[in-house]
């Protein structure tokens, strides 16, 4: 099977596999072992309320791409071996308990599944949802509400498992005459609100965001009109790097801290959040030791999982214990094959990955690594949160989670001004030994779009490797995978003048793959 | 009617962004100061020896070498403001008073200032991180950005007067040519009004587009010559309509307008006259600089406010537009490729709808450069022909 490459076990077009892939067979046991487990958590959580599960299934669209979460997961892992694959496996698995216990969350309260039900009534005013890109940590002072971010289950993930899923809330929108050159990612968010696809549950407040970019700001406000609740708009500094502007970025979480408490006529419990805080500082020093370990020459865990994982962690698992215990886990793997130098896998580049990663094809570092030997060593959206939280004092604690917030995913490198983005890449090239830079053209992204220019002077002036891959996102549309491939095959083959490590990658049609 | 007094001298100042009046005030030692967003303080670029310059990139050709730094997707203003800059159009400038309000413009700047593109030794720049709502604390964090970021740095690097009492003189000056534009504007209100929508545009920009206290006694000489000015007896307007929108500094659409019989009565758009052209109101108890920003954040209707007061607001005042100049629909134009006023529009169209009493709006995109835009008549003569129709249907007409 080796002989015939990775992409003999794609069915055609839909990329679903005809077998498991073969990894050796300890790789393959584990692999199959914690696959295994993935089903487990997945039958727990549809056997634990079937009736709600299934209602849901047939109220929200989205929902059927969680259906396809096995075969996500395949996808994402692909070719992985040793630590990697570990580390792959139990963060995604991780991950997937965390998810369904959201759902379960979710669905007990949502008003659409239990029409005028007192318990989902009671349940919902628990909830407080919460823009997606704030940072769910400086929740945990309201140990008794359960905060939600709220595109994440009906938008975020469902469009990493299906490329195809914000096809159609994409044209929800643009029917309205919203122009098609906005980022999709907002565009779908609001075309989800558009065709109430989101849960309706009682909540009694809603806090949206300025994170990350104009075209969020917007959609915030637009499904603002849609969820009809009193709202919180969290405003963070956008230059958020320059120490005047803390003052403000303070001021607006003690507002948005007051707000909370008077809509769920609550308290904000600072020892609850100083024992989550003591979880966080964990993570992040756990965190930083993953990536040194990819700094060395045999970088252990790199790739999509790595940063899926990252992101979640940030944006939703920060502070919980259970995600410690898997970082702690997944620690002692990479640390173990580092130190007996071990390297399953075989690396002829070691690459940065600059811009937001595309969600339509998240797999994407899988496949450059098993095709043409390219290791995504650092990847851009994977560097955030890097700075515990002191908890000497209210004040200390306000300071370091308005730097956690204003550094939340994407934004962390694209607001703050050009040499956020700009310089950082140059000294992740540099830290991380790397002998090339991917850097993603998203089309439909006008802030880093508009500095194009900067940073291909810059990669010539400095002699290295420098790729731009078009993609749009979460648009398979405009820009298909397959397109992604040709312009790393054009670039491996034409300029670099290689050969490929495994050739049935190369170029194969998944034009109706997941 | 006959020409307008001094219509012509305006159209010449408008052919450049270093116009005749930007040079005059540099040869007296004036220090010009850039901007391009509503979110910057106009008055408070006009302090001591300083001018504001409002910038525009007039005559914009093709955009080759913007396009390639910036990628096609990025609205033309920014593309075509990033050219001008690589041909040196903008060498004049002292500083360039940035904002980080819209990425798109932001990331101008950040161009201009990397590339080093403006050939000027002693050239300067300032980035403003401003709030997105208005709250106490908003106002503060308002008003530091721009006492560091522009006010610091006239007076350290040229040794502007940014006093109280030179930002007290400035807003004087300011709001003695903001009475002139809300005169000129209450005649918009008349049936057959004397002044039209392109000679409005075209006073409008250079008001923005030049120093204040040299564009000023020609303004009062317009106004003068206004005053006296008889409408044809013939109205040749067909439908009257507020413009809603990004930035509009090309007086080619009104001219468009025009050919289509339209006639705005309201320009609430960015350079237009609503709200820029409204008077500052200073009291003696408090600093004026608090004064003036807190002015600023509370006229400011960018769709970037995100507050439901501000969202309510936006669409309060284009509905009050709509009433007070005798309105027969509202167009939301929008700048191709700009991402606030992209979502605005939509949003205030479906607003506009669900209020239910049939005020009639179009959602336009258009170029930064309209000139030719053989489309744009098209749709507006449609829009035109509809409001038609309404009335006569309204009127009892044929159904």
């Amino acid at each position: 099977m080796a002989d015939k490459g990775l992409a003999s076990i794609y069915t055609d077009k839909t990329g679903i596999y005809k077998h498991r892939e073969w990894r050796g067979l300890k790789d393959t046991a584990y692999d199959y072992k914690m696959w295994c487990g993935l089903w487990g958590t997945l039958l727990k959580w549809a056997l634990g309320h079937p009736v709600t599960n299934v209602k849901a299934l047939f109220r929200y669209r989205w929902m059927f791409d969680y259906l396809k979460v096995p075969s996500f997961y395949d996808r994402i892992m692909e070719g992985a071996r040793g630590a990697a694959l570990k580390a792959s496996r139990n963060n995604m698995n991780a991950l997937a308990v965390s998810v369904t216990d959201l759902l379960d969350t979710l669905f007990e309260a949502d008003l659409h599944l239990h029409p005028g039900d007192e318990k989902a009534i009671k349940a919902g005013e628990k909830i407080l949802p919460v823009d997606e890109l704030i940072p769910a940590l400086i929740f945990k002072g309201f140990p008794d509400l359960k905060p939600i971010l709220w595109q994440e289950i009906p938008e975020y993930l469902p469009s990493l498992i299906n490329c195809h899923s914000p096809e159609y809330y994409i044209a929800q929108t643009e029917s309205y005459g919203l122009p098609a050159d906005v980022c999709p990612l907002p565009v779908t968010e609001l075309g989800i609100a558009i065709d109430d696809d989101y849960p309706v549950v009682a909540a009694k407040g809603f806090v949206s965001c300025n994170m990350p970019c104009d075209g969020s700001i917007m959609t915030s406000a637009l499904q603002d009109r849609r969820y009809q609740l009193p709202t919180y708009p969290l405003n963070i500094p956008l230059r958020w790097k320059r120490d005047d502007v803390q003052e403000y970025a303070i001021a607006e979480l003690r507002e948005m801290i007051k707000f909370v408490e008077k809509q769920y006529d609550t308290k904000y419990d600072w020892d609850a959040l100083r024992a989550a805080i003591a979880i966080w500082n964990e993570q992040v020093e756990l965190r930083r030791e993953k990536w040194e370990l990819n700094r060395t020459d045999i970088p252990p865990h790199t790739g999509s999982t790595m940063w899926l994982y990252s992101i979640f962690e940030h944006q939703v698992t920060g502070g919980e214990t259970p995600c410690l215990e898997n970082d702690r886990k997944v620690n002692a793997y990479l640390r173990e094959q580092v130190s007996n130098r071990e390297c399953p896998k075989v690396i002829k580049h070691r690459a940065v990955i600059w811009n937001t990663p595309a969600n339509m094809y998240a797999n994407f570092n899988a496949w450059i690594l098993n095709c043409w030997g390219v290791d995504v060593v650092a990847d851009m959206i994977d560097f955030m949160g890097f700075d515990t939280i002191d908890t000497t004092s209210e004040d200390t604690i306000l300071e370091g989670l308005a730097k956690q917030i204003q550094g939340a995913t994407m934004r962390v490198h694209t607001k703050g001004g050009i040499h956020v983005m700009f310089d950082d890449l140059w000294a992740k090239v540099a830290e991380y030994n790397a002998d090339m830079v991917i850097m993603f053209d998203q089309i439909s992204c006008k802030g880093v779009g508009a500095i194009n220019g900067l940073f291909e002077e810059e990669a010539r002036k400095r002699g290295i490797n420098f790729v731009w891959v078009k993609q749009d996102l979460f648009e398979c549309t405009s820009i298909s995978r397959r397109d992604m491939r040709e312009d790393i095959n054009d670039y491996m083959s034409l300029v670099m003048r290689e050969e490929p490590l495994d050739p049935s990658l190369v170029d194969f049609d998944d034009s109706e793959c997941w | 009617m006959k020409d307008l007094k001094h219509i012509h001298f305006y159209e010449d100042l408008l052919e450049q962004a270093n116009n005749e009046l930007v040079q005059q005030a540099k040869s007296e030692g004036g220090v010009a100061v850039g901007y391009t967003c509503f979110y910057v303080p106009e008055v408070l670029l006009n302090v001591g020896n300083a001018f504001s310059v409002r910038l525009r990139a007039p005559n914009t050709g093709s955009l080759d070498i913007s396009q390639y730094y910036m990628s096609s997707f990025i609205c033309g203003y920014s593309r075509a403001l990033v050219e001008r800059a690589f041909e040196g159009g903008y060498n004049f400038l002292d500083m360039w008073a940035g904002t980080d309000t819209c990425q798109q413009m932001n990331r101008v700047v950040e161009n201009v200032v990397e590339f080093r593109l403006i050939d000027n030794p002693t050239f300067t720049h300032g980035f403003l991180d401003a709030p997105m709502k208005i709250t106490e604390h908003g106002n503060k964090h308002y008003e530091h950005m721009i006492q560091v970021e522009f006010l610091d740095k006239l007076k350290d690097n040229f040794g502007v007067d940014i006093s109280d009492k030179a930002i007290r003189k400035a807003v004087k000056e300011h709001n003695e040519m903001c009475k002139i534009f809300e005169a000129i504007s209450e005649l918009r209100k008349a049936e057959n009004p004397v002044i039209t929508p392109r000679e409005f545009h075209i006073l409008c920009l250079v008001s923005y587009a030049c120093p204040t206290s040299l564009i000023l006694p020609y303004l009062k000489e317009t106004y003068a010559d206004l005053k006296k000015r008889k409408p044809d007896e013939k109205c040749p307007w067909r439908a009257r309509f507020v413009v809603v929108g990004s930035e509009l500094d090309d007086y080619t659409f009104s001219e468009i307008m025009e050919s289509c019989n339209a006639y705005v009565v309201a320009d609430r758009y960015c350079f237009g006259s609503i709200p820029g052209r409204k008077q500052i109101p200073l009291t003696t108890d408090r600093p004026a600089l608090e004064q003036v920003c807190e002015f600023y954040l509370a006229e400011n209707q960018c769709p970037r406010f995100m507050s439901k007061d501000k969202i309510e607001e936006r669409h309060a005042i284009a509905r009050k537009l709509y009433e007070d100049y005798g309105a027969d629909g509202i167009i939301y134009e929008q700048a191709k490729f700009c991402d606030f006023w992209g979502y605005e529009r939509m949003l205030e169209n479906a607003k506009f709808l669900d209020d239910g009493d049939d005020i009639p709006v179009l959602q336009i995109d258009r170029e930064y450069v309209i000139a030719g835009a053989g489309q744009l008549r098209t749709r507006i003569q449609a829009f035109v022909e509809s409001v038609e129709i309404k009335k006569i249907q309204k009127a009892g007409g044929a159904k």
